[in-house]
């Protein structure tokens, strides 16, 4: 099976320490640390204990240094690209519990402050995030999804005593875990005369400011961590303002860029560990008749199939990685892997679902906290769809694939 | 939807196989669609899924009415194709009620429906009606059904079941206990046409939705990245219509591969419904997902009608199973020239 395989890297930096010494002390601090049987906990649990558990959870990564890893060592990171990819192996293995509810912070949000913030701004936010500050992203719109640069929302820029101020006007959809957000990335027309990509600028905007109100959109899974935000004469204070006024859409292809990378590898080792796991052990769960999937020609064939092709996911996250550290990375290559694992993910869990069979459609109960690939087939297929929309629909990524990457003419 | 909605051919070959609804049925589906969007319409099934205990009412008196069930589906070939456009239709609202399996009831028992269960734990979207069930079995075997009451009332709570429940088999003796070749083939072909309607609408909302939804400055049906995807649905739609015709026929005519061409039906059925589905929903965006969109309800209410009595694979093994080394009879053998019975 690929899960036994760990190849070392050789042709990024040297690491700063001899990975096969960290490998050996995050198994240990995971034996240590994983709370034993945290799946059947974190089923069916309510809001408030998911949210207490993953701060709870980051809180012990962090005291480890296993939080942040790929942010700079003086804001409480710094592993190389090496050790980070053997921490994402180690946790996946042991089934570690995923950051979910800070993702986009200690991801989007930390990586806008890093390339684009203030001096003052990363103090204000990067430490707070540690503390367990948590952010939204404040992108979509109902009229702008896939062209993502139409969006209409407006921040007027109007002085006041105390200082200048935006004004914000508009509506956001699909801020996933708004509900629980602290601050938000928003992104608002500043110049509606400019081009479309040069009039839009890049904000940090305080939850808690008047004008806002945040809706809860319950999807096909029954959750609701989907939010509408609607923004009534929002004030921002203009020193909120990320990068230059009108750069915004610069801005923001830094923060998107964040979401493929490491946080891909993450997931292709979960794939590769749990997910893989968990629908052998489906397989082999006698069903109603009392047979095994597994026993299956058909069954093992599939199975094999995943296996061969979670091994080329993994590889080419890995492959990904190496090409960001030396600066090699191809405009079209994190296209590749999302198109590559979203597909993947999709056709995996619904065949998790197909053999997990009748149960698994009346059995609706998904752990928090878990992966894409929990084990709760229905509701891991209908969340992998999560894969193919947003963030950049496969289409989209298609487009980028064959413009960028083979160079091919735009659409006409 | 456009005119494709009843096929590409109405005959293929110069042969016997009529793969198309006689004039009147196809009437009958449009009269039946019209009274159902009357009746509430994509309002149907979600006042159902509120009120799950009114269901029946919701619809079982519009469908008397409209003589839905002095349908004699085993003893009139009109009437037989004016069942499965019936089931099309109701299929089109993703009606919240087992208008198939009622169809198919058989004639020597005492019930109203009869449903197609797998051996194991046998189930089917029946729950919270007051039904008398007949259920067969794959390789057979006939017995009467009591529907479980489900967790939660009488009809459960059909937001996380479609209304799917646990059946408990009275096993039938002697020559009541076993399927005639009709009870099988027809409980198996009603509900694909059924699932043939919801693909239909997936189709024609998704058409409608790619015309309307502008990003990058025009609609998204100007992409043909887009088109490709939703033509790709529309062939696999297509073929499952032809073939749900065929298999009809099949039915029709008392074939004696009629169970082959049902279990092949079925299987073409449930792989369209994940092509059609998987399509319609990544061009409606995360919208689909959401209740708001008709789409979301119809994908929802497939899952019965696409696991149930079982899903892809073991539909193909099943299918093997029967056909052996033989293969499918098909349209252009012996069948090509075949006189009806």
């Amino acid at each position: 099976m690929a899960t036994g395989r760990t190849r070392e890297m050789t042709s990024v930096a040297p690491a700063a320490r001899d990975l096969a010494e960290l490998r050996a002390e995050l198994r240990a601090w995971c034996r240590a640390n994983v709370p034993t049987g945290w799946r059947r906990a974190q089923t069916g649990i309510g809001d408030e204990e998911f949210v207490a558990f993953q701060k709870d959870w980051f809180q012990r990564l962090r005291r480890a240094g296993y939080a942040v890893p790929h942010w700079p060592a003086e804001w409480g990171g710094g592993m190389s690209a090496a050790e980070q990819m053997v921490l994402y192996q180690e946790l996946a293995a042991a089934d570690a519990p995923r950051l979910v509810l800070a993702f986009v912070s200690i991801h989007h949000a930390a990586s806008t402050l890093l390339t684009a913030g203030t001096d003052e701004q990363r103090r204000r936010h990067l430490p707070a995030i540690l503390d367990g500050e948590l952010w939204v992203q404040g992108f979509s719109e109902p009229e702008a999804g896939s062209d993502l640069a139409s969006l209409r929302t407006t921040a007027r820029r109007e002085s006041r005593p105390g200082g200048d101020v935006f004004v914000v006007n508009g509506q956001k959809l699909w801020a996933s875990g708004a509900v629980h957000a602290d601050w938000c990335l928003l992104l608002a027309r500043t110049d509606p005369a400019a081009p479309k990509r040069r009039g839009i600028s890049y904000f940090l905007l305080d939850m808690c400011t008047p004008g806002l109100d945040v809706r809860p959109i319950r999807n096909a899974i029954g959750d609701a961590h989907f939010c509408e935000i609607f923004l009534n004469d929002v004030e921002i204070p203009a020193e909120n303002l990320v990068g230059p006024e009108n750069a915004g859409w610069q801005v923001a292809q830094a923060t998107l860029a964040a979401e493929r990378g490491m946080t891909m590898l993450e997931l292709a080792e979960r794939l590769g560990n749990v997910g893989l796991r968990a629908l052998v052990d489906t397989c082999r769960t006698p069903g109603p008749d009392g047979r095994r999937p597994i026993d299956d020609t058909l069954v093992r064939d599939r199975l094999a199939g995943f296996d061969a092709e979670i091994a080329g996911l993994r590889a080419l996250c890995r492959d990904l990685v190496e090409r960001h550290d030396t600066g090699a990375v191809g405009p079209a290559d994190a296209s590749v892997v999302k198109v590559y694992y979203s597909e993947l993910l999709q056709r995996l869990t619904g065949f998790g679902a197909e053999i997990a069979g009748l149960a698994a459609h009346t059995e609706l109960a998904k752990p928090a906290s878990s992966g894409w690939e929990s084990g709760a087939w229905l509701l891991d297929f209908l969340g992998s769809w999560e894969w193919t929309i947003p963030g950049g629909t496969n289409e989209i990524q298609r487009t980028i694939i064959g413009e960028r990457g083979l160079g091919l003419p735009r659409e006409p | 939807m456009t005119g494709s909605e009843t096929g590409l051919a109405d005959r293929w070959g110069s042969g016997g196989v009529e793969l198309e609804l006689s004039a009147e049925a196809a009437e009958f589906g449009r009269t039946a669609r019209r009274a159902l969007e009357d009746a509430g319409g994509d309002e149907l099934v979600q006042a159902a899924e509120r009120e799950p205990a009114r269901r029946a009412d919701l619809v079982a008196p519009l469908l008397t009415e409209l003589g839905a069930w002095d349908l004699d589906a085993r003893g009139s070939a009109d009437e037989l194709e004016a069942a499965a456009a019936l089931c099309r239709a109701a299929g089109w609202w993703a009606l919240p009620y087992p208008v198939a399996e009622r169809l198919a009831r058989p004639v020597d028992l005492d019930a109203d429906a009869l449903v197609v269960v797998a051996g194991a734990a046998p189930s089917a979207p029946v729950a919270g009606l007051n039904l008398r069930l007949a259920a067969v079995t794959l390789d057979g075997r006939r017995a009467l059904a009591a529907a479980r009451e489900p967790a939660g009332g009488p009809a459960g709570d059909p937001r996380r079941t479609a209304f799917v429940t646990r059946l408990d088999l009275t096993a039938l003796d002697g020559a009541l206990g076993e399927a005639t070749p009709a009870d099988l083939a027809l409980g198996l072909v009603l509900p694909c046409w059924t699932l043939l309607g919801m693909l239909d609408r997936a189709m024609a909302l998704t058409r409608t939705y790619i015309l309307e939804r502008e990003q990058f400055g025009q609609p998204l049906a100007r992409f043909q990245g887009v088109q490709f995807q939703l033509t790709d649905a529309e062939v696999e739609r297509a073929g499952l219509a032809e073939l749900a015709g065929y298999a009809l026929w099949s039915v029709e005519t008392g074939r004696p591969e009629a169970v082959d061409d049902a279990l092949a039906l079925r299987l073409a059925a449930v792989e369209a419904a994940d092509v059609v589905f998987r399509v319609t929903h990544q061009l409606h965006g995360a919208m689909g997902f959401c209740d708001e969109t008709t789409l979301s309800w119809l994908s929802r209410y497939s899952l019965p009608l696409r696991r149930l009595p079982l899903g892809a694979s073991a539909t193909a093994d099943a299918l093997a199973a029967r056909l052996g080394r033989r293969g499918l009879t098909g349209i252009f053998g012996p069948n090509a020239d075949a006189v009806p019975a």
